[in-house]
């Protein structure tokens, strides 16, 4: 009986899949998505406001949502990941098989990312859809969006994983997993942009391109502007795409590979 | 201990089931093994005893690289579990503690998963978890979900994908807790069947009886030291003093206490009721023979008369006890 890890992540990733389905977390995920489409889709009718002509306008209100869409997916598909197996004791069967721990890492992320990639591929599906069914058009700038959602997604999964790694409990890794890209780096970002710092490495920064390729009024990113409030009592602050897309690749890469050390060298002691 | 050892020479590995080598593991301060140096013979069933907190588990953890020692080397036929951990337990079937499983599996989907990480095919798969899960009598669970089970059914699926591989080494931390007596004379049957079997087997336990029943080797661990190991048999035949429980039919009297301290071989006299004495006898079964005659020729009525505990349970209190006044 001779296996390898090629073969072993598919089967990882096949049992964490399982864990997501009959765990209800990805069905009432999706069951959420559908409520949000349902509000998105139908709260305007019922109060008496047309659908913007434009498919990248129209797709701009399921846009608003789509980062923190992909910081739930994170949270739900990612933040316990971890945690659990040392938390609930399953690695006390897990760990003793001859599979290497770097092994079960890559097998769970491919699962969250998969889990995660669905979710928000339903989403952008559903709102492609509507854009088609109601203005009579679908654009390249929603794909291009949908592409920067699922790069956000990918980012946010990282982290979640370098937190599980650490972290003793579950819930406090999903606590700490969604503050941080709700509010956290919300906070960072507002103050370093009253600093006139531009916070091009925040993940929740660069998520800006997601909503920013579907604006018409979107100028280049890169730059300051204006707040709703006008008068510049907000400042926003968009980076490059390729910026962006850069940083999103980073933290993936440089979390996921401090997880996998952590959770190599992670010891089972209570 | 007679054995089939072969040694590390020239580098080369060991056909050693189990070996370490200076083993020592500290926690915030806490020395919970110091130096220890195992060795465990092919075929053997061997016990590893020892109070609480005297460092079973975390030899255990360090053999089966849930820890990573500060010093020294684990070896699993020959494999360095830090180097080469999978290759290491590749023939090893191991329950440690009580093992929690995916409570959204049921045991032929945990057997599953386990067998197919391993490189079982589905056919093998199939007929191993069906043949395990019946020797465990889980077989009428098979299709339920863990996330119900008592400890003691965890347990039972615990050993069973231990197993399910045909192990060459089964490692057993406390294979019989939280199971009910009936439960625990059930696994019990079950290891000795698999003791002749011709595999290893190495389990812990703090139940004397337990291991001088299954087990033909033991080591005894106190303060994570190696304290003694050997066959039952030889260790057995080491401890000279035994300690009876010796009941009266009536109160004895503080003079006749005395007296039994008289009498040959007796070292020690302990009243611990109104009518029953506890006495260390030095010496086997004849010497038993002998101290009994003696209180009944001198008009003591001997209502009962029994050895407390096994010679392996007297060795472990003498060796525990020698520890703790060093």
């Amino acid at each position: 009986m001779k296996t390898s890890a090629i073969v072993q992540v598919p089967i990882v990733a096949g049992y964490e899949l399982m864990k997501y389905v009959r765990g209800r977390r990805l069905p009432g995920m999706l069951v959420l998505l559908g409520l949000i489409i349902g509000l998105i889709l139908g709260l305007p009718p019922l109060l008496g406001i047309g659908f913007p002509s434009a498919p990248n306008e129209f797709v701009s209100s399921f846009a608003g949502f789509s980062s923190l869409l992909a910081v739930l997916c994170g949270v739900l598909f990612a933040s316990d990941a971890l945690a659990s197996e040392f938390e609930k004791r399953t690695a006390y069967f897990l760990f003793p098989n001859p599979v290497r721990r770097e092994t079960i890492v890559v097998g769970k992320l491919a699962a969250s990312l998969a889990a995660s990639g669905l979710v928000v591929t339903t989403y952008y599906a559903a709102a492609t859809a509507s854009a088609f069914a109601i203005t009579g058009g679908v654009t390249w700038e929603i794909f291009l969006s949908y592409t920067y959602t699922l790069a956000y997604m990918v980012s946010i999964v990282g982290v979640a994983y370098f937190i599980s790694a650490w972290m003793k409990g579950t819930v406090s890794a999903t606590v700490l997993t969604f503050f941080l890209f709700t509010l956290v780096f919300n906070i960072v970002q507002a103050v370093l942009l009253v600093s006139d710092v531009e916070p091009w490495f925040l993940p929740s920064t660069a998520a800006g391109i997601i909503g920013n390729v579907l604006s018409p009024n979107a100028g280049p990113g890169g730059g300051f502007g204006g707040g709703p409030g006008g008068g510049g009592a907000f400042q926003t602050f968009v980076p490059e795409v390729s910026t962006s897309l850069l940083l999103f690749a980073a933290y993936f890469v440089a979390f996921s590979v401090a997880a996998i050390m952590r959770f190599k060298r992670r010891e089972l002691v209570s | 201990m007679s054995n089939k050892l072969t040694t590390v020479q020239d580098g080369k590995p060991s056909a050693q089931p189990i070996q370490t080598q200076g083993l020592r593991k500290q926690y915030n301060g806490f020395v919970a093994l110091e130096g220890l140096d195992l060795q465990v013979p092919e075929g053997a069933c061997f016990g590893f005893l020892g109070p609480n907190g005297a460092g079973k588990s975390t030899t255990i953890k360090a053999i089966t690289n849930l820890i990573r020692p500060n010093k020294g080397k684990a070896s699993l036929f020959g494999v360095d579990v830090q180097r080469e951990p999978t290759l290491a337990l590749r023939r090893v079937g191991a329950v440690i503690e009580t093992p929690e499983f995916y409570g959204y599996l049921s045991p032929l989907e945990t057997l599953a998963y386990a067998g197919r990480l391993r490189g079982m095919n589905r056919r093998d798969i199939e007929a191993k978890s069906e043949e395990v899960l019946r020797m465990v009598k889980l077989s009428d669970w098979a299709n339920r979900r863990i996330e119900k089970f008592s400890k003691g059914m965890k347990q039972r699926v615990a050993i069973a994908q231990a197993l399910l591989h045909d192990p060459a080494l089964l490692i057993l931390d406390e294979p019989t807790s939280g199971l009910d007596p009936r439960g625990m004379a059930e696994v019990r049957e079950i290891i000795t069947s698999l003791k002749h079997s011709g595999r290893t087997i190495f389990m812990s336990s703090h139940l004397l009886g337990e291991v001088q029943e299954v087990c033909d080797y033991v080591a005894l661990l106190n303060h994570g030291r190696l304290l003694l190991q050997g066959s039952v048999r030889e260790l057995s035949q080491q401890t000279d003093v035994s300690s009876l429980v010796v009941s009266f039919a009536g109160s004895i009297q503080e003079n006749e206490v005395e007296w039994v301290k008289t009498v040959p071989n007796v070292e020690g006299v302990e009243k611990s009721a109104n009518a029953t004495l506890g006495l260390r006898v030095r010496g086997g079964v004849d010497t038993h023979a002998k101290v009994l005659e003696a209180l009944i020729q001198h008009g003591l009525r001997v209502a009962s008369f029994r050895p407390l505990g096994s010679s392996l349970e007297q060795l472990y209190l003498e060796h525990i006890k020698e520890a703790e006044q060093l």
